[in-house]
């Protein structure tokens, strides 16, 4: 699809469309879903099954001009009549929900959220990961904006996301370590003078393995020591976990953090972690004092994961977010969510109150399931 | 935005050199009218570059306008020297103008001090078009920019510039909102790898 009149763009030159998100939330979107007639065709519709990410580019041209982001809109439709998941699967592959959804605020309010998938090639779960990224924007439903409590409205907004219209921003993921050993400013690309915002990023995906080694070890630490005492009780085998973060991520613009070890570091991010699903769970708070070690969270979010009452031997389950081709499924996205939410602490990317939100969230709802932990 | 007023919201001037020479600086040495005409002419040493504002054409924090090619580039309170080797722009397999990147420094010329004021000055190929084959490229262009020397003609005396402070993340917010991961996708993308590989043990 190309703006044109006549076989002439009506893009003048020099133009690009590169909509904020709130304009595509807020102008396209909110058009979209009230059926008012949008001024030039910019957006057109696609059905997301039919399309293979490599044809986007064609379809969803506008002007002459370079592009690097194309957008259109997609009807989501359940997956089964009964359950609430979208089918995303093309003929070649499948979009694949990865992380949080992120909420989208204008200056006032939350207007919309934004889910990122992934494109990959074959069928779940064999498929083979992909550069191709889209970007999913859903407005808020504004009779759950409008109800008072918080939780209640996040969950009724989650429990209406699977169903209608969406706006969809697809793009190649770009490689930055790449791009840094070519030399800046070439081609068409605008260099900022200087190159300077490569160096930024060029070493970023060894920092971030390295994160997750570290997230994985700490991980299976606390399958090995499974004793309640918490940590410092018993011998630890595991200098070679005590490596700090802040060495594996120095320069790298995170904040910088004690290695996991350090007792107090410990104690601040389980009783900050405690303190969020406590205030979830008001009448019960109590049920979670003196609960300060890793092994009572790696059971607390298992025990959210699969919702069985004895599930030590299942700490491995925190990296099995989103076995399915689609991650969306509200129920189990929220509980899958500890992890990452975890993450976000560690990273400083997020503030607190998301993430006691996205704990509420399930809980809430559920305020039984929590009771074994306590016993 | 003047001139886009009547583009529906989302649309950006986010001109590539391409389209700065062939549409806009090409235009305005021959003459024609440049649609939409939405880039000013300024005298570039009457200006200082955190003056432009309500002067050039602003595009997110990027200014535009129209000036004349000059060898001092002195402004009222420092002056800009170039940096770097000068690119080639072309334009379907045709080598159609120079690309200078300059950096503004406060006070005199030699003890000036630097900030972080960039600006792209355009320039036309002189005059005529040189076309090359993709093997000679290199040097077909470097006989060009020797023949600018002394060939000024009126035609390639305006340049079009482009001036944005690069701070540390002017361009990329701009340009690349929406289009870059976070560090934090990264993270879940990265875990998502986790999961491929931790699958069949459940």
């Amino acid at each position: 699809m190309s703006i044109s009149v006549n076989g002439q763009s009506c893009v003048p030159p020099g133009f690009r469309f590169h909509p904020t998100e709130e304009e595509l939330l807020n102008y396209y979107l909110r058009k979209k879903v009230a059926s008012e007639q949008i001024d030039l065709d910019v957006i057109g519709d696609v059905d997301l099954n039919k399309l293979e990410p490599w044809d986007i580019q064609e379809r969803c041209k506008i002007g002459s001009g370079p592009q690097n982001d194309w957008y259109f809109f997609s009807h989501k439709d359940k997956k089964y009549p009964t359950g609430t998941r979208t089918n995303r699967a093309t003929t070649a592959g499948f979009w694949k929900a990865t992380g949080r959804d992120k909420a989208i605020y204008n200056a006032v309010h939350r207007i919309g959220m934004r889910k990122t998938l992934v494109f990959y090639k074959g069928r779940a779960p064999h498929g083979q990961k992909s550069d191709w990224i889209m970007h999913e924007y859903r407005l808020d439903d504004p009779a759950a904006i409008t109800t008072p409590v918080v939780t209640a409205a996040a969950s009724a907004a989650d429990a209406g996301q699977e169903d209608g219209w969406v706006v969809c921003r697809v793009f190649k993921k770009k490689h930055h370590h790449k791009e840094a050993g070519s030399g800046g400013g070439g081609g068409g690309k605008h260099g900022d003078g200087g190159g300077k915002s490569a160096p930024q990023y060029s070493s970023s995906d060894d920092a971030l393995d390295q994160i997750l080694q570290y997230m994985g070890r700490s991980c299976k630490q606390e399958q090995e020591h499974t004793s309640p005492l918490g940590p410092g009780a018993g011998a630890r085998p595991a200098s070679r976990y005590l490596r700090p973060i802040d060495t594996v991520l120095g320069g790298h613009g995170f904040m910088k953090l004690p290695p996991l070890e350090s007792p107090s570091a410990a104690t601040a991010l389980s009783t900050t972690l405690c303190g969020a699903a406590a205030a979830s769970l008001a009448p019960d708070h109590h049920l979670l004092h003196h609960r300060t070690d890793w092994a009572m969270m790696d059971r607390l979010v298992a025990s959210h994961l699969n919702g069985q009452p004895d599930a030590p031997e299942d700490h491995h389950l925190c990296f099995d977010a989103g076995i399915d081709d689609d991650g969306g499924d509200p129920p189990g996205a929220d509980g899958l969510t500890y992890y990452p939410a975890a993450a976000t602490r560690l990273l400083s990317d997020d503030d607190l109150w998301s993430f006691a939100r996205s704990a509420a969230a399930p809980t809430a709802s559920t305020p039984e399931r929590l009771s074994h932990v306590a016993l | 935005m003047a001139g886009a007023s009547n583009l529906p919201p989302g649309f950006r001037f986010f001109p590539s050199d391409e389209e700065l020479i062939v549409h806009f600086l090409r235009r305005k040495a021959s003459l024609l009218p440049c649609r939409p005409d939405i880039v000013p002419t300024l005298l570039l040493n009457l200006c200082d570059p955190w003056e432009l504002n309500g002067k050039a054409l602003q595009s997110g924090n990027q200014w535009y306008f129209f000036s004349h090619a000059t060898q001092s580039r002195t402004s009222p309170n420092g002056h800009w020297n170039p940096i770097g080797a000068d690119e080639i722009v072309r334009s379907g397999g045709c080598n159609v103008g120079l690309k200078k990147t300059l950096i503004f420094f406060t006070g005199e010329s030699f003890e000036g001090i630097k900030t972080n004021w960039v600006m792209h000055e355009y320039h036309l190929m002189d005059g005529s078009i040189s076309c090359s084959s993709s093997s000679n490229s290199s040097s077909s262009s470097k006989r060009s920019q020797k023949k600018k020397g002394h060939s000024d003609t009126e035609s390639n005396s305006w340049v079009i510039c482009r001036v944005f402070e690069s701070s540390y993340d002017s361009q990329v917010s701009f340009h690349e909102e929406g289009t870059e991961l976070s560090c934090l996708d990264e993270v879940f993308l990265s875990l998502d790898d986790y999961d491929e590989v931790s699958l069949p043990n459940n």
